[in-house]
């Protein structure tokens, strides 16, 4: 069982650092790379919310990734301090609109949870957590 | 991202490599706006030829939302081809296949575009 996690603040900026420990905690657990996707693509969608929502951008507050390995999962949980809110809650978007009405509000979490196999949001100790799951074989 | 720019007689050709996410798709789409203007201009039609992407997220899509929405009001042909599998699969499953032509390679792009419609 490999464990990590790594604290940043909600900026913009820190995108980066926690793109770079996932493509690193993959290849030190030597993880198969086409399974990263919907990790990589999780970790934006969930970290650009966090940002574009966070109520004093002054003072940012603190996002947590951490990454969970065994042999058949891979599992991620991003925690932050912000304002309570579940992602999950949100309507999937309607995918059939045509190209005059369609927009992209929804569409992240509506492929985090197509891609992933697991997805659950829990508030607890004043922070969100949402956790994606996806088995490797 | 880096991007090059191949002009043919039906089409423009833009090249994109790298990854297409919230950091890199201003501007990709600023380069993207300005094909389509030079491209309307000789009424030519503009294929992005996706072979070096390999990663796109909503952002990256917003970029081909707008592209798809100029190259529409500009009454040009437009399309991607050549997607990586897994932005193949955050294409299906956005549903951008029914909105924006999706080519298996370049070729069968152009041989589209060449056709007058």
């Amino acid at each position: 069982m490999n464990s990590v996690h790594r604290i940043v603040e909600a900026r913009a900026a820190e995108l980066a650092a926690l793109q770079s420990f996932l493509t690193e905690f993959w290849a030190a657990a030597a993880l198969p790379v086409d399974v990263r996707y919907p990790f990589e693509l999780a970790l934006e969608e969930i970290f650009v919310n966090i940002v574009s929502y966070a109520t004093d951008p002054a003072h940012p507050g603190l996002v947590t990734l951490t990454l969970n390995s065994d042999a058949t999962t891979v599992q991620m949980t991003i925690s932050d301090d912000s304002t309570p809110f579940d992602p999950l809650s949100r309507d999937a978007p309607d995918t059939t609109l045509d190209l005059d009405s369609r927009g992209i509000g929804g569409l992240g979490i509506h492929l985090i949870r197509t891609m992933m196999d697991e997805v659950s949001y829990r508030l607890s100790d004043g922070q969100n957590h949402l956790t994606m799951t996806k088995q490797l074989l | 991202m880096n991007t090059t720019i191949e002009t043919l007689d039906s089409a423009t050709i833009v090249k994109a490599t790298g990854r297409l996410d919230f950091e890199a798709s201003a501007s990709f789409q600023k380069e993207l706006e300005q094909a389509i203007a030079n491209a309307a201009a000789r009424k030519a039609a503009v294929a992005i030829n996706c072979e070096g992407i390999e990663y796109v997220s909503s952002a990256g899509l917003r970029v081909f939302l707008v592209a798809a929405r100029a190259a529409k009001s500009a009454a040009i042909g437009f399309g991607v081809c050549s997607l990586t599998a897994g932005v193949k699969e955050v294409f299906d499953i956005s549903g951008f296949g029914r909105i924006i032509d999706v080519f298996p390679d370049q070729a069968a792009a152009l041989a589209k575009f060449s056709t007058p419609a």
